[in-house]
């Protein structure tokens, strides 16, 4: 009863345990910060990651796997499984409007599905928008133009459909999706968008330049170069072809925008021969003896028959999204069960089962190499920052031994009353998690405003001390996280107050083993 | 309490203080009696273990243990010198009270607080709850008695040196302890003051059958206790010229 007296004593009375407090709320306040920064910046990327790959992608590389429509059939048929879509990934070479030549991962997709199953229409980067992007302040963003507002409906409309309209020929051509880093053309402001570039330069052979077009989706197109496969998914002949390109996108990966072509399926199968084909078997006569004329060099040969029959379409991926409500790994299970059956249906044509258990994989297993180092980042600089804070605990101890030194005689006096040692111990401790609750409580409330305003804190110490700590230019994302996490909130809080806990434990041993004549002595 | 009214026995206590490396012996084998009631008075030297012998009597310190030698304090016929901790915190917190020179109240408190402290060390957390009225009724009862009844909201620092050592006896007084153990309680008083304080000591003494030991160096006050000993050379000397 008289520690509860004399803890509100204390708190009200002195100097020390406010300064306590400031250095628990500090301590409580910074980690907050940093985590739900770290946490949300770690959050956004993996929603990243996420927005072009769906919840399992089914996998056989290179070569691919036929009758997928029949898999993406049962996929689809599954409550479990909101849709699925074909794609074709493979790496490839492609020639810039500058000359350059980039080596770029290719996907090629059905528009309409992949749409269905991932954020592709979300990441379509030149389409018109009613509002400027959160640091757009001077509504500078060229897709806020009324005026264009038409011509980014046709981009729009081009990558939905990755198609173009070639006014030379008149034709309706295929067309592709580039990631908005991959030419270097659009060139990210400080506002968090792009200012395209509407000419690029080609260096000639004579030393003269040539003007050609910048903004790709208004008449630009690259060389794209990909090795063609046989039916055993060995590379033969290089295969090149021109893409126009429809739109850009940003993923907001920037590896993604920086090295990522869409082009459609079809296109894809062609140049990879992986589209559907006749297939000629020859089969010698069952006679050696029989002989026939070759028709092409009109020698005499063996007599043989062919079997004429058709090589399925083939895609490397086929990308499942979840019904709403289920987990990524029930999908990830129920896409195994659903993959036997079709191996089953078609033994022979495609991988089995067992080939294929660790192909199945959840958009986290494709990311983890990217999520893990976040992940170890954010780990990393809490570690560092848990350390920083860990100096809280002695300072905290310095704070209470000093307090417990200038209350030495209140120790003997309350001795000399009849208080036993457990009592002026618990006296010490309850003081100092008091002083935690009061400083973690306003730590964490401290955390969540400065995190909850973090972007206009950002700004204003932009506009007033020229600071930029957060440039869209170098970090990728527009905005700073500025979630705080309830767990998160919780942790902090709890070890805030443990922190003052346990920088109270030295002074109140201190204090209960103080012999009480001296302490009634103490000057 | 023994048949021959004994509260406090004191039998051959030694005590020695530690200095560095410098062993100072302070008391060599005391032997007290203190009658249920009896007002002693101890006099002697400064230095000369008054307020060490206090402390002991109090269970604030423990005796030496020395080898084939048999040291005791015993209250009410229970030997104080051989509890645990626990005990004699209670010993403390039940049956002694403390009045100290310097007064030593707690500079936070105000003076209600200061005097119910003594309560709540008593009874606890519960206890307190449950006896917090009759507790802060005592305590308004002993401050009104001790002309403090204005004061309660006051805290040491607003109160004269006399003032404060009301308070302090207030404090010692408040759980009803048997034996009321004073050091020099009136030593940084006038003499004015110092006599009021006596005053008021020996009228709640005489009332409620309390039992004191007083240190005091000031023969006058000295004279004014039923029975006085001198401490000469750490052992006990009955001084009947008093």
């Amino acid at each position: 009863m008289y520690q509860s007296l004399l803890t509100r004593k204390y708190l009200t009375s002195k100097l020390m345990p406010i300064l306590a407090m400031l250095a628990v709320m500090l301590s409580v306040a910074t980690i907050l910060i940093t985590w739900s920064v770290m946490g949300g910046f770690l959050k956004t990327l993996v929603n990243s990651g996420r927005s072009l790959v769906g919840d399992v992608v089914i996998t056989w590389p290179n070569v691919g796997f036929a009758h997928y429509e029949d898999l993406i059939e049962r996929l689809e048929a599954d409550p479990m499984i909101e849709g699925a879509t074909p794609i074709i990934e493979t790496f490839g070479l492609v020639q810039l409007p500058d000359d350059r030549i980039e080596l770029i991962t290719i996907k090629g997709i059905d528009p309409s599905s992949y749409g269905t199953v991932t954020n592709y229409n979300d990441t379509i980067w030149w389409k018109p928008i009613e509002e400027p992007t959160p640091k757009d302040r001077d509504r500078s963003d060229v897709r806020l133009d009324p005026e264009l507002r038409e011509i980014m409906s046709v981009f729009e409309s081009n990558a939905n459909t990755l198609t173009r309209f070639d006014p030379a020929s008149g034709e309706t051509q295929d067309a592709g999706v580039l990631g908005v880093e991959v030419t270097g053309l659009n060139i990210r402001t400080e506002d968090g968008i792009y200012d395209p570039r509407t000419t690029a330069f080609r260096a000639l052979p004579d030393g003269g330049i040539e003007r050609v077009p910048g903004f790709m989706p208004s008449g630009g197109s690259v060389g794209l170069t990909v090795l063609a496969l046989d039916s055993k998914g060995r590379p033969v002949d290089p295969v090149t072809r021109t893409i126009p390109i429809a739109n850009e996108f940003q993923s907001g990966i920037y590896e993604v925008d920086t090295s990522t072509l869409i082009v459609p399926l079809g296109v894809m199968q062609r140049m990879l021969r992986m589209d559907e084909a006749r297939r000629v078997e020859i089969v010698e006569s069952e006679n050696p003896f029989e002989m026939e004329r070759d028709p092409d060099t009109g020698e005499m040969r063996p007599k043989r028959r062919e079997i004429v029959g058709v090589d399925p379409a083939r895609a490397t991926n086929v990308l499942v999204k979840a019904a709403k409500g289920v987990q990524v790994d029930d999908a990830q299970a129920r896409c195994k069960e659903i993959y036997a059956e079709f191996a089953a249906a078609h033994r022979g044509d495609v991988p089995g089962p067992m080939q294929m258990e660790n192909q199945i994989r959840t958009w986290e297993d494709l990311n983890a190499t990217m999520i893990n180092a976040v992940k170890k980042e954010t780990g990393l600089v809490l570690f560092v920052f848990g350390i920083v804070s860990f100096t809280t605990v002695f300072l905290v101890l310095a704070i209470f031994w000093s307090m417990a030194s200038e209350k030495t005689k209140d120790i003997g006096i309350l001795r000399a009353l009849g208080a036993s040692t457990g009592g002026i111990a618990w006296l010490w401790i309850r003081y100092g998690t008091v002083i935690g609750l009061i400083g973690a409580v306003f730590g964490t409330a401290l955390g969540y405003v400065i995190v909850s305003n973090i972007n206009a804190i950002h700004d204003w110490l932009g506009r007033t001390f020229g600071l930029t700590i957060w440039d869209p230019r170098q970090y990728y994302f527009i905005e700073i996280p500025s979630e705080v996490d309830l767990s998160k909130a919780i942790i902090v809080f709890i070890v805030g107050v443990l922190t003052c806990v346990l920088g109270s434990l030295l002074p109140a041993w201190r204090s209960a083993k103080m012999d009480p004549v001296k302490a009634l002595r103490f000057e | 309490m023994s048949e021959t009214g004994t509260i406090l026995n004191v039998t051959n206590v030694r005590k020695t203080y530690t200095l560095g490396r410098v062993k100072v012996p302070v008391l060599h084998g005391v032997d007290l009696d203190v009658r249920a009631g009896e007002w002693i008075a101890v006099l002697g030297a400064s230095g000369s273990g008054k307020s060490t012998l206090l402390h002991l009597m109090g269970g604030l310190d423990r005796p030496d243990r020395v080898k084939g030698e048999r040291a005791s304090i015993s209250f009410m016929d229970r030997e104080i010198t051989s509890l645990g901790s626990h005990a004699l915190d209670k010993y403390r917190a039940r049956d002694v009270g403390f009045v100290f020179q310097f007064y030593h109240l707690l500079p936070e408190l105000d003076v209600m607080s200061n005097v119910c402290v003594g309560g709540m060390i008593r009874h606890g957390r519960l206890g307190y709850r449950t006896n917090r009225k009759s507790i802060q009724g005592r305590a308004s009862e002993l401050l009104g008695r001790f002309g403090l009844g204005d004061r309660l909201g006051h805290r040491p620092a607003e109160l004269s040196g006399g003032e404060r050592q009301r308070v302090a006896i207030a404090r010692a007084l408040i759980n009803e302890p048997r034996v009321l153990l004073a050091d020099e309680p009136t030593g940084n008083l006038d003499q004015k003051t110092g006599d009021s304080i006596l005053d008021t000591i020996s009228e709640h003494r005489a009332s409620a059958g309390l039992t004191m030991v007083m240190v005091t160096h000031d023969e006058r006050i000295a004279a004014r206790a039923d029975r006085v000993i001198r401490l000469v050379d750490g052992r006990v000397q009955e001084d009947p010229g008093l």
